[in-house]
Formats: C-alpha cells, structure tokens, sequence
C-alpha cells in the first residue's frame, strides 16, 4: 500500500527527530532543575532571586507561547534560533523550572542532622552540597525527576508549532493528507507510550539501583 | 594561653529570642582532661556544646581552641571544626555512605588524605571503637543504634581531633546499648583524649569525670571532683537534681551508685 510506504519511512524520521530533542533536553533539564533548585535553597540573594524568576516564568508561561518567544520573539533580536535549538531551549527551561521544584523540595526534606554533621567535620558549605546532601537528596527525588521527563516525553509534540519534524508533526501532516486518524494516531500513540514505558523503567532501575541498603 | 588548655570558653552567652539559653559559661580544658557537664534539660547543655565549635553562635563571649581563637571572624572556622570532634545525640551518620565511608570522609575530603591512607586510617579506628570487618560495608540503617554512635565516635575521632565533644551520646539508646558506647567512650578517654561530656549517665561520670560541671538555668552552678558534685553538692538545685535521678520514683530504696544501674561498667 502506497500509504503505509509513504508513512513508515517518515515516522521513523519523525521518530528520530523526537530522539534527538529529548537526547538532549532531558539531561538538559535535570542538569537545570539541580542548579536552580540547589541555588534557592543555598545560593545568596541575588542569584536565588534570578533562579526563583527563571522558575516563575519558565512555569508560569504555557510552553507553546515560550516556543514561540524563543523561536520568532529573539529572532527580532537578531537571535536566531534554529526550530531545533528553540525547541530543545523551550524544553530544557520549562522542564527544569519544573525539576528545580522537586530538587528542592528533596533538599528540604533531608534532615538537618546531616547539614550540622557534615558543618562539625569541617566541611565547607559547598562540600557539604555536593558529597553529603545532593547524594540524598537527588535519590529522594527521582520519582518526580523521572514523571516529569515523562511529561517531556509527550510535551515534545509541541515543537511542531515551531516546525521541528519530530513524529507527532509527521503524523499530522499524514492525517491531512490521508485522513486515516485511527492508523495514523494509534500507532503515533504506541511510539510515545514506548518511550515513556522506557523512561519510566529506566528509572525504576536506577532507584532500585541507588537505594540505600536497610534493614526495615 | 596556657600551653596546656587546648579548649577555654569565656563568658559565654546565647540567646533564643527573649530566652537566655547561656548567661555568661566560661570553662576550660586541658590536654587529656575529661569533663562532664549535668543538668536538667533546658539547662544550656547542648547549647553550650554547640557553640564550642560554633555550630551555635554565641552572642557573647570567646571560644579558643589551642591558641586560635574561633570567635574571631577573621578565623577559616571550617579549619577549626575539623580539629574538634562532635558526637550527637542523634548519631547524624550519613544515611547514603556505609560505616566505613562516614569515617573515610572527613579525611579525604577535609583532611585530603590520599585514598590508601584514609582507607587504613578509617577501618583501625573502627576497629578501635570495635567495629569489626563485617559491619564496615553496612548502611546506618542497617546497624543498631550502639553500632551507630560508635561509628559516630570514630567519624570523629578519624580526624585525629584536639577534643571530643560529646553531646548526650547515649540518651537516644535503648537501654541494653548504653553499655557499649559508654565502655568505647570511657576507653578513648582513658587512652587520653581530652574529652568533654554532656551526659545523664551519673555512674558514668563518677568513673571517668576528672570534673563535674553542674550546670542550671544557663549557668555553670558548680564545679568539682565527681564524688563531691554528686554526693556533696553545694547548691540545693544540685542537690535536688541528683536527688532526683538517683530516685525516679520517689523511692531510694537503694543508694545513688545501685539505683543508676544499667551503665555501670
């Protein structure tokens, strides 16, 4: 069948173009998410204030509209982002914002007995950071880590507004131009659903693989 | 400064809002000197412990460890800390490094000691405070509260320390693991490592104290050799306060020493 000819090959190039925002907005947005989130528990006034901003804003607008600032707003600015990297900027800012709120509250929830023990061995405020809270609290904090990647999983379809050809875009335009919605958008459907059950397995095995031993 | 004290406090005062917890504390110590200090609770104890290394700042007053002062704020206060080891009443092990990682890293990380050096370093002084092999690869929630606190002790004590600060080491044991952390403690300062000692424990302290400081209502109320402190105090709120923990119950049937039981040693 001339359809199934036609769309499978693309899809796959849509499929390949979801992969390679993702490849680099998820790590993005969790390498975002730790610094925003640790600096406004830890950081100065200044920089917490910039960071609060940035999580306001990043949350606060409804992406399709931040894609749409990144990709045609800077481009009045001479900024010209490619529909690639305007994407893989959206995401990373909206993603992180998000991540930073579950960093934080992590580093929120670990006990202050361990911030006054690590203080008592001598350790200065940044050691303190990376080898004692930062260990614990990014474990705690996997699950939200892991649903909100998730979220980008699927939130990735809106880089279509700013013409990135990843799946849901080819689907879109194959629907239009076949009308066969049930084949095109269930098998679109089945494409997302693997890469979220692969996220979300990946990250069962990394907790399972970062508990920390106990006997309870 | 007297070549001798390696810890002194002067005039110490610290306050919680409208609460003073500290109203002027001074004391010293010297090298393998160990002090204990009593009270009731709300009495400063742990406040007064704190702010020996500055985890609390005092209001008022100076601290000096050796000849550096700590309370000058010119002083890398992280250095200092490092020379003073801490032990809480709540262990505080670091729930994500097993029991021979706690230890190891103070030395590797403050202290910088090569790998190799700290490895050996880490598991002879868990070995001193009888850790054996089989526990050192374990996570604190895996060990039982006495295993916890004696790791606790040599986390501190690995970093060579000029004094051991101990804030009511055994008061979150169950009582069938006092036993263990006080004979470690008793053995360390025995050893001569200048030791100072918040504790309820008075058997324990009549054993190991070279002096008994009473402290009541943000002040050190007396001092003195243990078996004057306990058995002839000076000041009635002494005397009523080992009075009382000598009889929970409102009955002495036996004497203070009988009475305290389990941590005798």
């Amino acid at each position: 069948m001339v359809f199934w000819k036609e769309f499978l090959p693309a899809l796959f190039s849509g499929i390949v173009a979801t992969l390679k925002l993702l490849a680099v907005a998820m790590p993005a947005s969790v390498v975002l998410g730790v610094l925003l989130g640790t600096v406004r528990v830890y950081g100065g006034k200044i920089v917490k204030t910039i960071a609060t901003a940035v999580v306001v804003v990043f949350r606060g607008f409804p992406l399709t509209v931040t894609l749409l600032i990144l990709f045609f707003g800077l481009a009045d600015f001479h900024i010209n982002l490619t529909p690639y990297w305007a994407a893989v900027l959206g995401f990373t800012l909206c993603g992180g914002s998000y991540q930073s709120e579950y960093i934080r509250g992590a580093i929120r929830s670990i006990d202050k007995g361990q911030s006054v023990a690590a203080k008592a061995l001598g350790m200065s405020k940044t050691q303190e950071i990376i080898y004692i809270i930062l260990p614990q609290a990014l474990r705690r904090a996997l699950p939200g880590i892991s649903n909100e990647l998730i979220y980008m999983v699927k939130y990735s379809s809106l880089a279509f507004i700013i013409g990135v050809p990843e799946m849901f875009s080819i689907a879109k335009t194959f629907n239009s131009q076949w009308f066969m919605p049930i084949e095109v958008f269930s098998i679109l459907a089945i494409m997302y659903l693997a890469m979220t059950t692969i996220v979300t397995l990946g990250f069962k095995l990394l907790e399972d693989k970062l508990k920390i031993p106990s006997t309870i | 400064m007297d070549n001798d004290i390696v810890l002194k406090a002067e005039n110490l005062h610290k306050s919680y809002g409208k609460v003073k917890v500290l109203k002027g504390v001074s004391l010293e110590i010297r090298r393998g000197e160990t002090k204990v200090i009593m009270g009731p609770s709300g009495a400063g104890k742990s406040t007064l412990l704190r702010c020996l290394n500055l985890l609390t700042k005092p209001d008022k007053g100076r601290v000096w460890l050796e000849n550096v002062e700590l309370t000058n704020p010119k002083v890398n206060i992280n250095k200092v800390r490092a020379k003073i080891g801490f032990v809480f009443q709540e262990f505080n092990l670091f729930h994500h490094l097993t029991a021979l990682e706690n230890v190891m890293i103070g030395l590797t990380k403050v202290k910088k000691l090569p790998k190799k050096e700290a490895l050996r370093k880490a598991r002879e002084t868990l070995l001193t405070v009888h850790i054996t092999e089989d526990l050192w690869d374990k996570y604190p929630a895996q060990l039982s509260g006495g295993q916890k606190q004696r790791v606790a002790i040599a986390r501190a004590l690995a970093m060579d320390p000029v004094v051991m600060l101990y804030d009511e080491p055994t008061s979150a044991l169950d009582p069938q693991l006092v036993g263990e952390v006080l004979q470690v403690i008793k053995e360390l300062a025995r050893k001569g490592v200048t030791s100072l000692i918040v504790t309820h424990e008075v058997d324990f302290a009549l054993e190991i104290a070279d002096e008994i400081m009473f402290m009541n209502d943000g002040k050190i109320v007396e001092k003195g050799p243990p078996g004057e402190v306990i058995f002839n105090p000076k000041h009635e709120v002494t005397r009523k306060f080992f009075e009382k923990i000598s009889k929970p119950y409102g009955v002495g049937k036996y004497g203070v020493l009988e009475r305290i039981s389990p941590s005798i040693i």
